[in-house]
């Protein structure tokens, strides 16, 4: 940080900062990401409905995790290479709608800077524009009272400042006043905001990093250590068995050619010699390994025992240049196991419980990317399955409303064809697999889904997190509480009245099937009981019930 | 001087209607445990749903031997026919083809004294019962073996079939179910749309409801128009009508309806209701 002796201004600093370098950027955004880790359960708390779902805190923070990473470690000088990887690894690590948001504000960040080596005060007020700009572009239907909105007073601060003549302490400074002031008004642009009583948790979250970098730069406390090992938990994805953590060490790519090759058995072997993020995918007698290890030889006699070795690809992470191209994630794709089958359509679903994991397989799910409603899958995860499965056209089903998107910038990641069907549901995702036409093209299955996924109505049964007053309906914490379509319609201590009420909210009548999914705190016994009942008071409907086996969420329901 | 028509007994051509069309129906058995039917001689429909839904085991069915349609040849060979076209199901479900194939190069020359065509039609019922009226109906008007097998062909390249299955356990038990393997072992039920492809069975969709499956029985019915013929086999006469009445949304020509047989049957289960789609000639 190159600093100047203070000039006498009307404002106290404590210094003048008029240039950022790389190591300067990336300590700002690494005491960022830090701060947001601070606050992220208090921004949890900023939630509108008192249902479990993806807190906003937890995604942005696991997005900014994700987006320091790689250059934690680096002694990158150019300011414009270390945003450009953050912006990178952002994407990947997105989670939640605030999280994919939050990533575009980095992207633009990183246009803002590009090939510059440092940066002014009047580049850092251009980088924020670009920020506004791909923040907005990034959701279909932007909606103010949100992220978007404090970004967007935030982009305009900093253009004030920069106008001003102020140094980079100075602008932070008054983006972060904007951005204080911008996410106070957030109630009075979102009515559902202000019945609840609180502020936009992802304005706030945006609000916290940019205070974050100015407390960096006013130099109040040292970049703080921070660890990227928690950044992102394991993911266990059935079938296409991906699991994400933190670059490091050689990436070691190969085909493996056997007999009777035991899928499940060789991940485990790879990851107890060390190996992370570990993708093995095919079958019995061709499959593909995707590791990162410190020891790549012995991943390399350890497939040589088991058959014969093709298309080995070993690359040095460590050493691989900042600037990441999109193309070489799409290279591998080009491996995939099966040539039969590469032309062919593969189906990615968002599950969560496993009895839905067993749905969507028995529907003929190419391969499942555990999540739901607690836990959104990063854009990675997803890019991952996508390609880890043979077929060069894949259709995700995200499954939950704050999935959609983080599934959508996967488009924009690999060269294989990517449709995201946008399920808000499980049973919206089951609704539309089950009409996968194993016959048609991609373009029809892509329609016939999308169609298909909007003739089903659905509805959760939870327990608040929070006492909270919903218009006309109080809800206490631990509630049982109905929720139709996305809209919160019954809450009471007895689960059979929220059950009897959101079924009649839901019209179930009119249709013809009614489908019960129990979650895992549901015993056999209790469920059974609860279809007893429900089938005397609707006695012409089929009443089906599934173990879903889903957390938090004791019935999910669908009726069609 | 005259063509004579041979099928078997999945065409699903009622008795009658054969006969008095002058097809010759060679019949595959149908066992149920030990106890073996002629299917469509000594089991009719309604008898044959009745034991399929009160028999543990599922029933098998068998194709006829060579010998019998060295029998049906012979016969009407004697009895003045200057070419045989012989029309059966798809190889890929059954051996008949196979058995009928094999009994027309195994004739001895002196009886084998006219041509015999035998065909796959890669289809099955009333997925290849129209094309096989209409030969015996061009046989009839007297034209020759090369032309009326050559309509034929045309006709059963333009048909399709789609049937709405009350469950895929049938499928499954019976082990014809090409990709309708990755339907099975679910949680949930669905009523099953298959159809052949290429004579072998193929998943299509999998609606929860029956009346959703009809629905898009229509549409897909709708999106192959211009259509020639629709006809539809029903196992029962409820599912017939049911499915009869969701087709007049896309298509308001005649459909007859006619009873799907034991052979089909044994692989579909009760409450099945399939079409025959005859595309129009582009």
């Amino acid at each position: 940080m190159q600093e100047q002796p203070t000039r006498s201004t009307t404002r106290q600093r404590p210094r003048r900062v008029s240039v950022f370098d790389g190591q300067d950027l990336k300590k700002a955004i690494v005491a960022a990401a830090a701060w947001l880790e601070e606050h992220r359960e208090r921004i949890n708390a900023l939630n509108v409905f008192p249902v479990p779902d993806g807190d906003t805190g937890s995604n942005m923070s696991a997005t900014m995790k994700s987006a320091i990473r790689t250059i934690a470690t680096s002694n990158e000088q150019a300011a414009g290479a270390v945003a450009a990887r953050v912006a990178h690894d952002a994407l990947l690590g997105a989670r939640g709608n605030s999280g994919v948001i939050l990533s575009q504000t980095l992207r633009g960040l990183a246009l803002g800077l590009d090939k510059k080596t440092t940066f002014t005060s009047a580049d850092l007020a251009n980088a924020f524009q670009e920020a506004e700009r791909l923040a907005y572009r990034a959701v279909i239907k932007p909606v103010e009272g949100t992220i978007l909105t404090v970004v967007r007073d935030a982009a305009e601060a900093a253009k004030k400042s920069a106008e001003h003549g102020d140094d980079l302490v100075q602008l932070l400074q008054e983006v972060v006043y904007a951005a204080r002031q911008s996410v106070a008004r957030t109630p009075d642009l979102l009515p559902t905001l202000k019945q609840a009583g609180v502020v936009d948790a992802g304005g706030q979250g945006f609000y916290i990093l940019l205070e974050g970098m100015w407390r960096y730069a006013r130099g109040e406390t040292a970049a703080p250590a921070i660890s990227t090992n928690s950044a992102q938990e394991a993911v266990d994805m059935k079938k296409g068995r991906v699991s994400v953590e933190e670059e490091f060490g050689y990436e070691v790519v190969f085909l493996l050619r056997g007999q009777q090759l035991d899928v499940e058995g060789i991940r485990q072997a790879i990851i107890a010699m060390g190996g992370v993020s570990t993708v093995v995918a095919g079958d019995e007698k061709m499959l593909k390994v995707h590791t990162h290890t410190q020891t790549p030889g012995k991943i390399l006699d350890y497939g040589v025992s088991l058959g014969s070795l093709l298309d080995i690809n070993i690359e040095n992470l460590q050493e691989q240049s900042l600037t990441y191209e999109a193309e070489s994630k799409a290279e591998h794709a080009a491996e995939a196991p099966s040539e039969a089958q590469a032309t062919e359509i593969a189906t990615i679903a968002v599950s969560s419980g496993s009895g839905f994991d067993q749905v969507f397989e028995g529907l003929g799910a190419s391969a499942l990317v555990a999540g739901g409603q607690t836990m959104n899958p990063s854009t990675e995860e997803l890019l991952n399955a996508v390609e880890a499965v043979a077929a060069n056209k894949v259709i995700i089903l995200p499954n939950n409303k704050n999935v959609i998107l983080s599934a959508q910038q996967v488009l924009g990641l690999t060269q294989k064809e990517v449709y995201v069907v946008p399920s808000k549901s499980m049973p919206q995702g089951i609704a539309a697999l089950s009409t996968f036409n194993f016959g048609a093209d991609f373009a029809t299955n892509c329609e016939t889904m999308t169609e298909a996924m909007q003739q089903i109505n659905t509805a959760e049964i939870t327990r608040a997190v929070r006492t909270v007053e919903l218009g006309d309906l109080q809800v206490r914490e631990g509630d049982f509480i109905g929720v139709v379509n996305g809209n919160l319609v019954v809450a009471s201590r007895n689960i059979k009245q929220v059950m009897h009420d959101t079924l009649q909210r839901m019209d179930i009548d009119s249709h013809e099937i009614v489908t019960l999914y129990s979650g895992e705190d549901v015993t056999e016994e209790e469920a059974q009981q609860m279809v007893r009942r429900v089938k005397e008071q609707h006695s012409h409907l089929e009443i089906e019930l599934v173990n879903g086996g889903q957390p938090y969420y004791a019935y999910i329901i669908s009726a069609e | 001087m005259t063509v004579r028509i041979v099928t078997d007994s999945t065409a699903d051509i009622p008795a009658e209607e054969a006969e008095a069309a002058g097809i010759t129906v060679v019949p595959l058995t149908v066992f149920f445990g030990d106890d073996a039917y002629l299917d469509g001689v000594e089991l009719d429909n309604a008898g044959f749903y009745r034991k399929l839904e009160a028999s543990k085991e599922l029933p098998t069915t068998s194709q006829p031997s060579p010998i019998k349609f060295q029998e049906a040849y012979t016969r009407l060979i004697e009895e003045g026919a200057d070419g045989i076209l012989s029309i059966h199901l798809s190889s890929k479900l059954s051996g008949t083809y196979q058995s009928a194939f094999n009994a027309s190069t195994s004739l001895p020359d002196d009886v084998k004294k006219v041509p015999i065509e035998v065909i796959d039609s890669l289809s099955i019922s009333v997925g290849m019962s129209r094309a096989i009226l209409q030969a015996a109906q061009e046989a009839r008007d007297g034209l020759p073996l090369d032309e009326i097998k050559a309509h034929a062909v045309d006709q059963l390249e333009r048909t399709y079939i789609l049937a709405v299955l009350d469950t895929l356990e049938y499928v499954r038990r019976g082990g014809r179910i090409g990709t309708a393997r990755a339907m099975l072992g679910n949680m949930l039920s669905f009523k099953p749309i298959i159809s052949l492809k290429d004579g072998a069975v193929v998943a299509v969709e999998q609606p929860r409801t029956r009346s959703k499956a009809y629905v898009r029985v229509a549409q897909m019915l709708g999106d192959m128009a211009p259509l020639e013929a629709v006809s539809i086999a029903e196992s029962d006469e409820q599912v017939g009508l049911q499915l009869a009445q969701a087709l007049k949304a896309t298509y308001q020509g005649e459909v007859p309806r006619y009873k799907l047989g034991s052979a089909l049957g044994t692989h579909t289960g009760p409450g099945t209701a399939a079409i025959a789609v005859v595309k129009a000639r582009r």
